[in-house]
């Protein structure tokens, strides 16, 4: 009950005026991104409507604004020119179903292994696809568009100076279009890219048939649709919390998130996820609640089936400079000041996401290289904690080596390649009690050193394996076990 | 006089807190406990104050809404700590105007029910307003915090009305049940109540059972120095007490609360609530 109350009653005006411009800013937003994903704008706007909508009773982090996105309707390109709409809502709703089942596994918590910089890379690449996303719109075209889509961003960036109790995106595109029907502008509108909503979504299966070969076509699209949704929403509810200083619940997120997009798939829109630009937009106008998302929904549908046929004369061009603001407001230019403060590792990570995703337009490979490159530089950071002394006792007859630090796949080399085993001498004391033996790679290297000393006739002893490295040594090492020379040096 | 055994004033900046602090001064005074002051700050971070409907995202769009957002809230917490410290130290002056020697104060950030949980551990006695900053403006008797404040204690709570005259005469709800017989062994004990008459109502129908057990609780309180005139009034137990608080001239009264689940509440009703709307004096709430 009180939470009910805190979620959607407790902020009413602002959550539903901020709504009211976070859909005067979607029309536009889900049109461009059918555009992109190749379909009518009705499937992106059937989309916004039924993910925001379904979102707002079901995700975890009220206040966030999800609807049909950029980054989602790029992976879907290849699917739609090959095999058209009808298995695109099919793979929307296998995306769905995937993401209720992520959550369900709690695979949210897996976030905490993607890092600041796979982050910052996977909204910079964001930004950057919806920019070239509008280039076909940019290039071949009349200076009348150019004009337009000036006017536009000067429209969008100056007004807000005059008043900002009216949404400035929405003057512009009020205002270009007036400008357009009035001068007879020959530039293309949004009427001319396909068909607009003209009613409410209906129920609808999918038109494909159910078998094996279907789902091999829609599989691999869905499990990256599914991956980038998550991811994008992930990263937007982060945002979000630190923005309001209030905590979310990611897995209810993920499962809301699925949800959403079965629905979406069933009333005949493509796949989306939270929107990092239009979710500032929303906390930035005063929305928190459920609430705001509800009404950005619903006002969305309401507008474009009562106004169809006035957004179907919105000139493209006055659409381009919307998605061009939402495109500088995605990217974070604090991380282009920051390329050389921060750490060298860092900054490649992140240019490498940004690399992969622009080259391959499918940001699920990017965040992988991303992480996957982290994961490397931290395996080689980790790796360089290693020192190994010795000192010489006993009048020569011993040498007592000393390991401090990390012994693990990276560094197991390293610790092997610090033992003299050309020196003369009777015995070898290896103390570890200060290392770290973390897997088999850092104990078969152990077996390999002790091995090598006695086959130099050395005798070995190992001390001070501490309670860690003891259990990894008891479960897998062999040199304590009566046949191990033949066991490690059999082949 | 240790200090784990306080009396905590739950204060926020509604009328009631003079009252409740001059209550908790009395209360102090008389259990020769020290006093503390608690203002409980509550934060909304679910509800927005911006008016910027532009709607544009530019450059650094991110930061620079969460630069402005925290420094918003910043100067928002500031403005309410040193308003909460001006307003603890007006009633600390009142509280050591009525004779309490060095009552503290706390500032704490959070929602009432929470905080007093938190803070139960080492309090004898919680006082409380009857509604709070949130009720000032609504008809409300009784304001929505209180009873699940009292709920989510497990110490007895003072709720405190309109107005402060020093108690001279107390009166015990008495039901027989296991709260008010416990009730009834802490009056006996306490140095609250001491040196003024205690008297023990029942309502409901006569029984043995039930004079056995007024017998039981009069006993008791006498035995401890007490004036107690007991008595037995059919009827119920809402007017019954509001009758009696009036003819005798009670300003005080003790009974158990809350003892059934918060859903049977909700579907017949709360005799606690009940009685609480009835009584126009404090009343002391034992769990």
């Amino acid at each position: 009950m009180k939470s009910f109350r805190q979620d959607w009653l407790s902020n009413v005006r602002n959550d539903m005026l901020a709504g009211i411009v976070v859909a005067l800013a979607l029309i536009p937003e889900a049109i461009a991104f059918s555009i992109i994903a190749g379909v009518d704008p009705k499937v992106g706007l059937y989309a916004a409507f039924c993910i925001a909508t379904v979102i707002s009773f079901t995700g975890g982090r009220p206040g966030m604004i999800s609807a049909a996105t950029g980054a989602m309707a790029l992976v879907m390109v290849t699917l739609v020119k090959d095999h058209g709409l009808q298995y695109l809502l099919a793979a929307t709703i296998l995306t769905g179903v995937l993401q209720i089942l992520a959550g369900w596994l709690r695979l949210g918590a897996l976030m905490r292994f993607v890092s600041r910089s796979v982050i910052t890379g996977f909204v910079n690449a964001l930004a950057i696809l919806i920019f070239m996303a509008q280039l076909p719109e940019l290039t071949g075209v009349t200076w009348q568009a150019y004009t337009v889509v000036a006017a536009g961003l000067a429209i969008i960036y100056l007004f807000p100076y005059l008043t900002k109790t009216v949404p400035s995106p929405l003057v512009a595109i009020i205002t270009l279009t007036a400008v357009s029907i009035w001068l007879g502008l020959d530039i293309r509108t949004v009427g001319d890219m396909g068909q607009l909503p003209d009613s409410l979504p209906i129920f609808l299966l999918p038109d494909v048939p159910l078998n094996w070969q279907t789902l091999q076509i829609i599989f691999p699209v869905s499990a990256t649709l599914a991956v980038v949704g998550l991811l994008e929403s992930m990263m937007t509810a982060a945002i979000v919390d630190d923005l309001t200083d209030t905590p979310s619940n990611k897995n209810r997120e993920c499962m809301g998130q699925g949800v959403a997009n079965v629905a979406a798939g069933f009333l005949g829109g493509m796949a989306g996820c939270a929107m990092i630009g239009q979710t500032v937009i929303n906390v930035k106008s005063g929305g928190r609640g459920r609430l705001s998302t509800l009404t950005a929904g619903v006002c969305l549908l309401l507008m474009v089936v009562f106004a169809g046929p006035w957004v179907a004369r919105i000139p493209m061009p006055a659409l381009v400079a919307v998605m061009i603001m939402v495109s500088i407001g995605t990217f974070n230019w604090a991380s282009v000041r920051n390329l050389r403060e921060h750490p060298m590792s860092s900054s490649v990570v992140m240019i490498a996401t940004v690399v992969v995703v622009v080259a391959t337009h499918d940001l699920a490979k990017g965040v992988l290289v991303g992480v996957l490159l982290s994961g490397f530089f931290f395996a080689h950071k980790v790796g360089k904690i290693l020192h190994i002394g010795s000192k010489s006792q006993d009048e020569g007859r011993m040498r007592a080596y000393k390991v401090t630090g990390q012994v693990f796949f990276a560094s197991a080399e390293r610790f092997v390649n610090s033992f003299d085993f050309k020196e003369v001498i009777e015995k070898v004391c290896i103390d570890v009690s200060r290392a770290h033996f973390w897997d088999i790679t850092a104990v078969s290297a152990l077996d390999k050193v002790v091995i090598k000393f006695r086959r130099e006739g050395t005798e070995v002893e190992v001390i001070g394996l501490n309670a860690a490295s003891a259990t990894m040594v008891d479960r897998f090492a062999v040199h304590d076990k009566p046949d191990a020379v033949e066991q490690l040096m059999g082949h | 006089m240790k200090n784990d055994n306080k009396v905590l004033a739950c204060v926020d900046q509604s009328h009631f807190a003079d009252y409740v602090a001059d209550y908790s001064a009395w209360a102090a005074r008389r259990m020769n406990a020290p006093l503390e002051f608690l203002h409980i700050i509550d934060r909304h971070p679910e509800i927005a104050t911006g008016n910027d409907h532009s709607g544009a995202i530019g450059f650094d769009a991110q930061e620079t809404l969460l630069t402005e957002l925290s420094n918003e809230e910043e100067s928002r917490s500031k403005a309410a700590r040193e308003r909460g410290r001006v307003f603890l130290n007006r009633l600390r002056e009142r509280a050591i105007a009525s004779g309490v020697e060095a009552p503290d104060v706390r500032q704490r950030y959070g929602v009432l029910e929470e905080t007093l949980v938190e803070q139960q551990f080492g309090v004898r006695l919680f006082v409380l307003g009857r509604r709070g900053e949130a009720a000032e403006v609504t008809q409300r008797d009784l304001g929505r915090n209180v009873e699940s404040a009292v709920r989510a204690v497990h110490k007895p709570i003072l709720t405190v009305t309109e107005g402060f005259t020093e108690p001279h005469r107390a009166m015990i709800a008495f039901d027989g049940g296991i709260v008010t017989r416990r009730g009834v062994e802490m009056v006996a004990a306490s140095p609250l109540f001491r040196g003024m008459p205690v008297h023990l109502l029942m309502s409901g129908k006569k029984s043995q059972d039930a004079s056995r057990q007024l017998d039981w609780a009069k006993t008791t309180l006498e035995k401890a120095g007490f004036d107690a005139p007991a008595s037995l009034i059919p009827g119920d137990a809402e007017t019954t007490i509001a009758k009696a608080v009036r003819e005798q001239g009670i300003d005080i009264l003790i009974m158990g609360a809350y003892g059934h689940s918060p859903l049977r509440s909700l579907l017949f009703g709360s005799k606690t609530t009940d009685l609480l709307r009835a009584a126009k004096i404090p009343t002391l709430l034992l769990r």
